[in-house]
């Protein structure tokens, strides 16, 4: 019988093959420098207690790598045979982990920790290796998965695929920059940016660079432009809605905004405020250091407080928007089917509807049509007053007390109304996750819910 | 200008013009003058037509061909040129006697006449004075001097090769000794000065007649005309806005009788052409007929009916929807909206979009919002 949704096909498989070879290639080429410069391991006295060159580990993997490559560009032609694939518990674990939102956001805020606790070992270039080798064995052996490849192999998405790489590239990069300079710091010595910057070389140097940038960028779109099609879909209908219905990658943070706040704030407050906060970023910062140079002991703060909105709660956002948003914008794994009847039970509540109805046991207090407009407005605030004090506590009464505890420097450094300014951006960036955090463990839908004059927090 | 340190490029294109410099490039000859004008900046193809003109004037009296070649670049440039062929031998000998020629005048202490002349001296003193070796940046320092005229020679009133070598010869009693520099030929006469007409005293006929000239001046007319058609753009983009035809479906129509939707099912066949769900259903104790909004109340996308979940769900941001258009998930904020709808005289259920009911204002308890089902 023929599966229509096939987990392996021969072009699937022969595809991989050069893949693993191209891998290879690479793993050759790290052996001879792993042989120049790593030096020799030890083996333990129980094993005889000899020495060995560390490349020896580097060039098993190699030979691995070559004879997966060898057994996929021969072994294409009978794809249902094939072996080599993601065995299926890995993926219902992978996919028990991802499909759950709270698990999702969890896991990226700890790696987020660990990449800043243990930056020094990660900057190892072994390290470094393997986390790539990783990161492709995963991608490779993923891709034997039918529902996977849909997902990444979208047009639109394989793109995303890419910056993800990019993204881990350059974290990698600053973080070397950065600890190689607080050594340096730590050490007395100058800066890397301060050494030899008595002259700029512009040529050829720089124009040169520039020219093989340009041609690069070039060669890459006309290729992109040639192998991947316009994701073009049918003829635009007021009444039919794709579904799951996505914004294109670079809005799928603020979509995912959308999911748990009111539009007038995701779409409208929450951008404004990102893009004002990031121009007030000059007039708030007080530390002089780390201008012109990289650095991360010198500025911790300000750099967390920047990679976290970024990481997590940015591309984090990009990735659950792009891979794990399904049908009806449930969140599947990234293994899992898109059913478009997957049931997701999601009975968000109010947190007015909660407090009168559950907390209290009384009827919440509703403003009838024969009230007149003052008492509308009364009853409307009085039913709502929980959330609103809530909110007005959190925006209000969160500074000063923050002030006086963990932000004192910040407060006599920065003065009143920088401070002012300061603190409640970083509320309203704390705002998305508590919200999200929020919805995802207790279905709160909204804090304040006055849908009557179209204001909802 | 000359002033700057020469860069790789301009010492590549000296000596690639020196290399090209060929037999072909000497009837360019007569027309080039070497007025002593910094022109460091001159391409190469101008050098190579240059070339030539400079060396017979420096080159021809110091017997060049006889001398033995000192350096490196020396026998790299006779080689050349012996490879060039016969016409070509002599231009290329005499550039590279070039550096001992260069470097004499400096000692010789006569009055440099222009930066470049300064600096070009400078050079030759510093490099090719000292060591033959270096000879090649300082013959290409003596060129600037020769460069421009080439540019120059197409304006013509210049002194021709014959009289500038004569100049040069009368000039230096030491024939060997003769960079192009010093020289200071005949400036060429300059336009004489636009002698200001006195204004006559404006008239009222003269104002006329320079208002009308304004006005008719190719300039005056330009703008014009480039407002005028601007305007006319603005008024075309004006009259687009407002099409001839204007295809917008009926706010009331017909959707047959209330026996065609059967309770508890949701219709959704005028999804497509109305944007409304006709849905028979138990609201609040009563059995009614009601026309609902095809529109999220959260960010307007169109949500689908999922039968088996008996829900309306939205695939833009998840919002979930009762089949009585209560919103009980995802972060749409209030109820899906109604429609007017009414039983018309014919029997016929009549649905009206130009009025809407919204249930979180209490609109919904509105006659005019469902239709009651016995």
């Amino acid at each position: 019988m023929l599966d229509p949704h096939p987990d392996l096909t021969s072009g699937v498989i022969y595809g991989l093959g050069w893949l693993y070879l191209l891998l290879f290639l690479l793993n050759v080429g790290w052996t001879r420098r792993s042989y120049r410069q790593d030096g020799h391991l030890h083996l333990p006295d129980l094993f005889g207690g000899t020495e060995f060159p560390a490349a020896t580990l580097w060039a098993t993997y190699s030979v691995v790598l070559l004879m997966l490559a060898l057994a996929h560009l021969t072994g294409f032609s009978t794809p249902e045979g094939f072996l080599i694939r993601m065995p299926v518990f890995a993926r219902q674990m992978i996919d028990s982990v991802l499909a759950d939102a709270r698990f999702f956001f969890l896991l990226s805020v700890v790696l987020f920790a660990l990449m800043i606790i243990w930056r020094r070992w990660l900057l190892k270039p072994t390290v470094a290796w393997c986390l790539f080798n990783l990161a492709v064995l995963f991608m490779t052996l993923s891709l034997t998965d039918y529902d996977f490849r849909q997902i990444v192999g979208k047009p639109d998405n394989v793109p995303i695929v890419g910056m993800l790489y990019i993204v881990g590239f350059f974290t990698w990069l600053y973080f070397s920059r950065a600890v190689e300079n607080d050594d340096r710091i730590a050490k007395g010595l100058p800066k890397v940016e301060e050494e030899n910057n008595e002259k700029v070389l512009v040529w050829p140097d720089l124009v040169y660079t520039e020219l093989i940038c340009m041609v690069v960028l070039t060669v890459v779109l006309v290729g992109w432009g040639i192998a991947l099609q316009a994701p073009l879909e049918e003829p635009a209908s007021s009444v039919k809605t794709p579904n799951p219905s996505k914004a294109p990658w670079y809005f799928l943070g603020l979509q995912e905004m959308l999911v748990y706040f009111d539009p007038w704030l995701a779409g409208v407050v929450f951008p404004s405020v990102i893009l004002v906060g990031l121009m007030a970023i000059p007039y708030i910062d007080f530390n002089p250091k780390g201008n012109g140079y990289y650095t991360f002991n010198e500025r911790k703060f300000a750099i967390i407080t920047f990679m976290f909105g970024f990481l997590p709660l940015w591309i984090g956002m990009i990735i659950l928007g792009t891979f794990l948003r399904g049908p009806n914008w449930n969140i599947f794994g990234i293994y899992e089917y898109w059913d478009v009847h997957k049931l997701e039970l999601l009975n968000n509540v109010n947190l007015s509807e909660w407090f009168w109805l559950s907390m209290l046991n009384t009827g919440m207090p509703m403003p009838g049509p024969e009230d007149s407009g003052l008492v509308q407005t009364g009853k409307i605030l009085l039913r709502e007053s929980p959330g609103l004090i809530l909110v007005l506590v959190y925006l209000i009464a969160l500074p000063p007390l923050m002030a006086v505890t963990i932000f004192r420097k910040f407060f006599f450094r920065l003065g009143f109304l920088r401070y002012m300014v300061f603190s409640n951006l970083v509320l309203m960036m704390a705002a998305l996750p508590i919200k999200m955090v929020l919805r995802w463990t207790v279905n709160l839908k909204y804090l304040v819910a006055i849908p009557e004059w179209f204001f909802n927090i | 200008m000359a002033a700057k340190k020469l860069t790789t490029e301009e010492i590549l294109a000296r000596a690639r013009a020196q290399v090209g410099s060929g037999s072909g490039s000497t009837p360019s000859a007569d027309d080039t003058s070497s007025a002593p004008e910094p022109a460091a900046d001159s391409p190469a193809a101008e050098s190579e037509a240059a070339e030539p003109a400079a060396s017979p004037s420096e080159g021809t009296p110091a017997a060049a061909g006889k001398k033995t070649p000192a350096s490196t670049a020396d026998i790299l440039a006779m080689a050349r040129a012996q490879k060039k062929g016969g016409a070509a031998a002599k231009p290329a000998a005499a550039s590279a006697e070039k550096p001992a020629a260069s470097a004499k005048p400096a000692g010789a202490g006569k009055t440099p006449t222009s930066t470049s002349d300064i600096l070009a001296r400078a050079r030759a003193q510093a490099k090719g004075g000292a060591a033959p070796a270096a000879a090649k940046p300082a013959a290409a320092a003596a060129k600037p001097a020769a460069k421009k005229p080439a540019a120059a020679g197409a304006a013509g009133e210049r002194p021709t090769v014959a009289e500038m070598v004569k100049a040069v010869r009368s000039d230096a009693p030491a024939p060997a000794a003769k960079p192009a520099g010093p020289v200071t030929p005949p400036l060429p006469s300059r336009r004489p000065p636009v002698v200001q007409k006195k204004e006559p005293q404006q008239s009222r006929r003269g104002f006329l007649r320079s208002t009308v000239g304004l006005l008719a001046s190719p300039f005056a007319a330009a703008w014009i005309l480039f407002s005028g058609a601007t305007m006319a753009a603005t008024l075309g983009l004006a009259r687009y806005m407002m099409p001839n035809v204007l295809v917008e479906p009926p706010t009331t129509f017909k959707i047959g009788p209330p026996g065609d939707y059967p309770p508890g099912v949701v219709s959704t066949k005028w999804k497509a052409q109305f944007g409304i769900w006709v849905v028979q259903t138990v609201y609040e104790g009563e059995n009614i007929i009601y026309a609902l909004s095809t529109v999220c109340t959260h960010l307007g996308c169109t949500p689908n009916w999922l039968e088996g979940e008996q829900k309306f769900k939205c695939p833009c941001h998840g919002s979930g929807f009762y089949i009585n258009g209560i919103n009980f998930e995802g972060p749409a904020p209030r109820p899906l909206e109604r429609y007017g709808i009414r039983l018309a005289e014919d029997g016929m259920l009549e649905v009206n979009k130009s009025v809407k009911f919204q249930q979180e204002l209490g609109q919904w308890e509105d006659a005019a919002s469902f239709v009651s089902v016995v």
